[in-house]
């Protein structure tokens, strides 16, 4: 069957099989930023955003996305223009070995779109989702809230 | 000295590549023509083959190999001390996840469906799952040998003299579970040959150099055609330490002669893959009324799981640090290290060490408080100093800073405020709050009788810049940006321009194994004598350009020049292309050998270290009096690091180990049972979130130059979770008035003794 996605704001068609993952469709096709491989959604490393809301993708169906906005770390920005999320990780030490990161600061930004001015408690729940290993979390929820601060003094809100 | 980068707030040279989601992890690679390989492991903990039928798999379309046991070419064994777990095991199999054979496919889902197909007959055997049962002459034995991989017994004075001379004697067992590694990226990677004829590995790991000794030996291949490519790495914390898909990839992509990934899944990966420890620790400890430790006997039974890997320098390690940094006059330590066929136990952040200290702090706690004494003065009246002899016999002749330590866990605002965070919660009385802290110590580097060096390289680059080559990984912890650090100082040249290139066989030399503690010490210090080469190659070409004598040249931020004319200098932008015209551009090396002690303890191969790290922590909690449940408040983390080249890496290491260290004292239980693993993914196998995170940690470093280290510099990787366990059982017991012997203490275990303390009350 064939889906149609809208990732990082490019319009894409795919022809799935009925079972495939999210997450293999994603990382088969070059998204290699999409992380994860626990399959039962508990490690958050393979969360991307489908119409701006976390979902973990190993246990998301390819088929039941169809016609969605599909965000990975690298629609919000790259390395000559990083977003305000990613350069607080970035500045901040947030990032260790990296490999929670994109997943993290997925549901970061998401968290960031619906509430510009999260307390901590706030953070923690958004990042409760995303296992991390390397860090005890302090610097990412630091860098939540300078992100925030970023975004609102920019006065866009960030989105992408 | 005037620093400019150690110690300086540098921003990890890898965020923004980790941020954006370009950085191309081992998992991440493709190639053209890509196989997927799939492994058959065996479902039973303790069998033997009868036969292997592989004729089904290879018939299914799409199937390119199946291999097994007979397929190995070279030695069908590895393993980094003792090379006893087979690639693809042949006769018998000791562990469920044991692999039997493998298969490469076109397609993920065909290597799955071809894996099923592989009929293997067993023949079931008793499962061996008590270490202490399995030491006895008539248990079941899981290799020909015998089930004790290692005995190691240590004996310092006169042990019933000591408890002669003690005023009170404490004796308990402990009790430390499984610990999983839970690093985010699992055991992925890609093997293929190349158009030589040579074969490179892409798989994340500890030591690249390593891993292409142990191929070598599987694959019967020299170890030039090689090629191991193990950074980046997303997280490994140890369980990446020995090898794991690496030969199975390898013989797959040399059966085909195509490039074959492999991916393990979760609970393919904690089923079959390393473990810390469990251990069952007896401990008999005298001390005088007057709290002057006089004696310690420590029985320890380590669960190695199937094969021994490190199995035998783990008990070693935690023997050394089974007593505590204290100064005990009387000791015995006798260990076993014991095969069953609980899965397998390999190498761990803290490397058995966390383990006893849960046992050894706990006594500590316990004698305080039964002698009347503050914590922290009973540990001081006691701690080991430079220059006396610790409990496995030898001197102490580094600098361990323990009292340094001591004297910052009572400076610190958690200790000093710790009336705040005790007693029943007023609005909750359910809820009852503590504090506790422990201490520990860690040898670092590999220890007495084993090599234990590194070697760096710099190259100027053509545009004047440095590539900077080192064979450790980037695991997470920075390296990279320590190396970056150390180069840009030793240098004196600007970090941007410097490339930092490691992990990898090619392109970088060996400085030994990503482990112990070491990379930054090791590596950092290669790299500063390669870097003082350097500069001097550059001071003759600048003396060259400059007609004066090399002497009179002084160099800074990428300029030569005359130290009493500053006016006259040279770029290094010109030095490169003096040095081209003149038949290259200039390569210096440098070679360290890590420092090790002058006399080895007998009978306990490997010890002692040289040099040691010490770490002590404090820990808020509040228990649950409803439910069981204990949550960690605050932390506070004093560590012994040398010259802190990294802050934020500091923190990073401290804050992470501290968690992790939350997560095995509450909550992490890898639970094995009949040789079956019942927790083989994060729904069953908790480890903390960011709600579980305290509220905060306070890093305090006691920064002591270590002389023999890169601007003073000495490891921290491992110790930042060794004494967080104890930390939060004391605490525990400060809250609740119940005493913890077995970790993690989950609710459950919690509520258990606060019902049996309720019972003994009436």
């Amino acid at each position: 069957m064939k889906v149609t996605y809208i990732i990082n704001g490019k319009k894409q068609e795919f022809d799935i099989s009925p079972g495939e993952i999210l997450l293999d469709l994603l990382r088969d096709n070059g998204y290699m930023e999409v992380k994860g491989d626990c399959y039962e959604g508990t490690c958050g490393a393979c969360t991307v955003l489908i119409n701006n809301v976390p979902y973990a993708s190993c246990t998301t169906l390819a088929a039941g996305v169809d016609e969605a906005e599909i965000t990975t770390v690298k629609g919000l920005g790259d390395i000559n223009n990083p977003h305000p999320v990613q350069q607080a990780f970035a500045k901040f030490g947030a990032v260790q070995c990296g490999y929670c990161t994109p997943g993290e600061i997925l549901s970061a930004y998401a968290l960031l779109l619906k509430d510009p001015d999260p307390g901590e408690e706030d953070i923690k729940r958004a990042l409760d989702g995303n296992l991390c290993r390397c860090s005890g979390y302090m610097q990412q929820i630091e860098a939540v809230k300078i992100a925030a601060k970023m975004m609102r003094e920019a006065g866009d809100n960030g989105r992408v | 000295m005037d620093l400019k980068y150690v110690g300086k707030d540098i921003p990890r040279v890898d965020a923004y590549e980790k941020v954006t989601g370009t950085t191309k992890y081992m998992s991440d690679l493709s190639f053209d023509g890509m196989l997927w390989g799939k492994v058959l492991r065996s479902i039973h903990p303790h069998a033997l083959i009868k036969s292997i039928d592989t004729s089904k798999a290879k018939a299914l379309p799409g199937v390119e190999a199946v291999v097994t046991w007979e397929d190995v070419p070279g030695l069908n064994g590895f393993g980094i001390a003792i090379q006893d777990q087979p690639v693809l095991c042949k006769d018998k199999v000791r562990y469920a996840g044991d692999a039997v054979a493998a298969v490469a496919a076109v397609s993920k889902e065909i290597a799955e469906e071809a894996a099923l197909l592989i009929e293997v007959e067993y023949e079931v055997l008793p499962v061996v799952d008590d270490p202490i049962r399995a030491i006895e002459p008539d248990s079941p034995k899981v290799h020909e040998s015998g089930n004790i991989l290692l005995h190691t017994e240590i004996r310092k004075g006169d042990i019933d003299k000591g408890f002669d001379e003690a005023d009170l004697i404490i004796e308990n067992t402990y009790y430390a579970s499984r610990q999983e590694h839970a690093f985010l990226e699992t055991e992925d990677g890609i093997a293929l040959i190349e158009e030589d004829g040579t074969l490179t590995v892409y798989a994340g790991s500890h030591y690249p150099h390593r891993d292409q000794l142990q191929l070598s030996r599987c694959l019967n291949m020299p170890v030039e055609k090689i090629r191991v490519v193990s950074s980046p790495v997303g997280g490994a914390f140890g369980g990446k330490d020995e090898l794991t898909i690496q030969p199975i990839m390898a013989l797959l992509a040399l059966k085909t002669g195509k490039p074959v990934k492999m991916v393990m899944p979760r609970e393919e990966s904690i089923i079959s893959y390393w473990k810390r420890h469990p251990m069952i620790m007896i401990y008999r400890t005298g001390v005088k009324r007057d709290g002057t430790l006089v004696a310690n006997d420590v029985k320890v039974y380590a669960d190695t799981g199937a094969y021994a890997s490190l199995g035998g320098p783990i008990l070693n390690l935690a023997l050394e640090s089974s007593c505590g940094l204290y100064r005990i006059p009387h000791v015995h330590i006798d260990g076993y290290s014991v095969y069953t066929n609980n899965g397998i136990s390999g190498a761990f952040r803290g490397f058995g060490v966390p383990q006893v200290t849960f046992a050894m702090e706990s006594q500590m706690d316990i004698i305080a408080e039964k002698l009347g004494l503050d914590p922290i003065e009973f540990r001081r009246k006691n701690i080991l100093k430079k220059g006396e002899v610790a409990p496995i016999g030898h001197h102490i002749t580094t600098d361990v800073e323990s009292e340094a330590v001591l004297d910052a866990m009572e400076g610190s605002r958690l200790w000093r405020e710790r009336e705040r965070y005790r007693g029943t919660d007023k609005n909750r009385p359910w809820i009852k709050r503590g504090v506790g802290l422990a201490l520990s110590w860690q040898g670092m580097g590999l220890g007495v009788g084993l090599p234990d060096f590194g070697d760096a390289v710099i190259e100027m680059d053509p545009d004047g810049g440095f590539i900077v080559r080192v064979g450790c990984v980037e695991i997470g912890q920075g390296a990279m940006t320590v190396y970056a650090q150390v180069a840009a100082e030793a240098l004196r040249f600007p970090i941007e321009r410097i490339r930092v290139v490691i992990g990898d066989t090619r392109n970088a030399p060996d400085a030994g194994p990503t482990t112990a503690s070491r990379a930054a010490y090791v590596g950092g210090k290669a790299i500063f004598l390669a870097a003082e080469e350097m500069n001097e190659k550059i001071k003759g070409y600048a003396s060259g350009m400059l007609s004066v004598s090399p002497d009179e040249i002084e160099i800074d931020d990428g300029s030569a020049y005359v130290k009493t004319a500053k006016d006259k200098r040279v770029s290094y932008e010109e030095i490169s292309s003096y040095a081209i015209e003149r038949g290259g551009l200039p390569v210096a090396e440098g070679h360290f050998d890590l420092p090790t002690a002058d006399k080895a303890i007998e009978g306990a191969f490997g010890l002692p270290h040289h040099i040691y790290s010490c770490c002590g922590q404090i820990a808020a909690v509040e228990v649950n009096t409803l439910t069981g449940q204990a949550r960690v408040t605050d932390g506070a983390v004093v560590v012994d690091a040398g010259t802190v080249i990294n802050q934020g890496g500091l923190e990073g290491q401290s804050e992470g180990g501290f968690v992790m260290g939350t997560g095995y004292a509450l909550t992490e239980d890898l639970i094995i049972e009949n040789g079956v693993v019942k927790t083989p993914n994060f729904s069953t196998y908790i480890i903390p979130t960011s709600k579980d995170m305290p509220s905060s940690i306070e890093t305090i470093p006691v920064t002591n130059y270590e002389s023999t280290g890169p601007f003073g510099a000495k490891g921290i990787g491992e110790i930042g979770m060794v004494p967080t366990a104890p930390a939060v059982t004391n605490a525990i017991y400060d809250a609740a008035d119940i005493r913890v012997f077995k970790i993690p203490a989950t609710g459950e275990r919690i509520y258990e003794l606060l019902k049996q303390k309720k019972g003994e009350n009436k």
